[in-house]
């Protein structure tokens, strides 16, 4: 990835970060709601080659750990985005019958992002924290696919249109 | 053609991978650099939550209200403007009215005991998909708020401070899986530890086998030195069933939390407690059902007008 390209993609996700933290937690989702971050990294790694998707979900994670609401330590969730965005991406790399559909991505993204939320989990008991019921454990990760299977699509378009831009590719979902 | 990846790309992996588990070493280790990103990012956006919040707290009533319905007249465009102004203007004032009631319930509360409270507004409501629960209030250092103080709502516990920035604090929950409290059952003074589950029930865990818990037993916290994290007496729950496993070590209650934590609005903060534990006075009082009067008619064949009888 150029430096040209890592510089134009900052600020968006610098600014999906800031929406998420201002308004996102303010909506009080039911089912415990969505991380748009979380969601627009795993499209772009999708979208991207994994060197980017690895790079992606590094920036991304690290906004995610400075987040207040994160209970890890600093890298916890930016050592989960890394592998998560890679393994999306390297997933999708060079089949375009996963990357050129639209349903694949979403698909993906939300496998991935239950994904991503199941090796949080594992890793933040490797650390010694805590975790709660086991009931509430899987209503947030069905009340995450669910939103994740309801937001990415509405939001695919733009992510794949910023994508396309950034990158220079020629066609866009 | 699938992707096989080269050195350049392999370092690059390599090379995150290792910077963030040296992030997470340090942080473990706790390095004074890392703490401060953390607090400099949440002072940074403190702004931008309480921006947000006076933002979306009257579209996040009133939205789910309006419906977009057909054509209509001019007129009736203008008068349907007007009309959804003076709902917004009445919906606000609701939302205020609700904090007022949510204010006045908890300096109730933090009076009967005599608690020396700072009352915040909820700007901010943690995302659970980190499987924690929080909420972020806007009052910090600056208003006398510190780590390990006690939260309040009218009801009950709220949680404990965790993090305490100069105009906004972090409060960890009391649904939170990693919450934790020394709790006293009301009356018999029989003394457990209550820990969250992340969901509005807790559990009691009883520290003596031969104690007998009830349904319906009111839980208090028991308090801790100076009155941080956990100032004593504060009501927190009440015991919805208990579970009598004849092996079991230790016996366990379900404990229904007082306080809605979805809803919350207004909470104070315990910045200095009372000097006297108030034991059992804030164990809120058991509802009284209120007696029905019924109307009973008796019909005498041969009389002119049946007169009705009260009776309760």
């Amino acid at each position: 990835m150029s430096l040209r390209s890592f510089l134009l993609s900052s600020p968006l996700f610098v600014g999906v970060f800031l929406f998420q933290e201002a308004f996102i937690t303010q909506m009080r989702l039911p089912a415990g709601g969505f991380n748009l971050l979380l969601i627009v990294a795993l499209i772009w790694a999708a979208l991207s080659t994994p060197e980017i998707g690895a790079l992606t979900g590094f920036g991304a994670g690290i906004g995610m750990d400075l987040s207040q609401t994160s209970p890890g330590p600093l890298g916890h969730w930016t050592l989960v985005m890394i592998i998560a965005c890679y393994a999306v991406a390297f997933l999708g790399y060079g089949d375009d019958n996963i990357r050129g559909n639209p349903i694949n991505i979403v698909f993906l993204t939300t496998v991935g992002v239950v994904g991503s939320q199941a090796v949080f989990l594992l890793l933040g008991l490797m650390l010694g924290q805590q975790i709660g019921s086991i009931g509430n454990i899987i209503f947030v990760l069905a009340g995450s696919a669910f939103w994740t299977a309801i937001i990415s699509p509405l939001i695919l378009k733009v992510v794949s249109y910023l994508h396309s831009n950034i990158f220079g590719t020629r066609s866009a979902l | 053609m699938r992707y096989g990846g080269d050195n350049r790309g392999r370092l690059l992996i390599i090379v995150l991978l290792v910077t963030t588990l040296f992030l997470i070493t340090l942080d473990l280790r706790g390095v004074q650099v890392i703490d401060g990103l953390r607090t400099g990012t949440q002072t940074a956006l403190t702004p931008v939550q309480k921006f947000g919040s006076w933002v979306v707290s009257p579209f996040r009533n009133f939205l789910s209200d309006v419906t977009h319905l057909g054509r209509t007249h001019n007129q009736l465009e203008k008068l349907k403007a007007e009309n959804e102004k003076l709902r917004l203007t009445l919906q606000n004032r609701e939302v205020a009215d609700a904090q007022l009631k949510q204010l006045k319930s908890v300096l109730d509360l933090a009076g009967t005991a005599g608690y020396k409270v700072v009352n915040a507004k909820v700007i901010s409501q943690g995302s659970s998909t980190s499987f924690t629960q929080t909420i972020t209030i806007d009052a910090g250092t600056s208003s006398g708020i510190h780590t390990n103080m006690t939260v309040l709502s009218g009801y009950g516990l709220v949680g404990v401070v965790k993090l305490a920035y100069a105009d906004s604090s972090l409060v960890q929950l009391a649904s939170d899986p990693a919450f934790r409290i020394g709790a006293r059952i009301a009356g018999t003074q029989q003394i457990g530890i209550l820990s969250g589950q992340g969901t509005r029930k807790g559990v009691l865990q009883l520290l003596d086998n031969t104690t007998t818990v009830h349904k319906g037993d009111a839980i208090l916290a028991r308090g801790s030195d100076n009155g941080r994290p956990f100032v004593p007496g504060v009501p927190i729950g009440e015991v919805t069933g208990v579970d009598n496993s004849p092996g079991a070590v230790t016996q366990t209650a379900d404990v229904k939390f007082y306080s809605n934590f979805s809803t919350l609005g207004v909470v104070a903060v315990v910045v200095s407690d009372t000097a006297a534990d108030p034991r059992d006075a804030l164990v809120p009082p058991k509802p009284h059902p209120t007696p029905i009067p019924t109307v009973t008619v008796y019909a005498t064949p041969g009389a002119v007008s049946p007169s009705p009888t009260a009776t309760k």
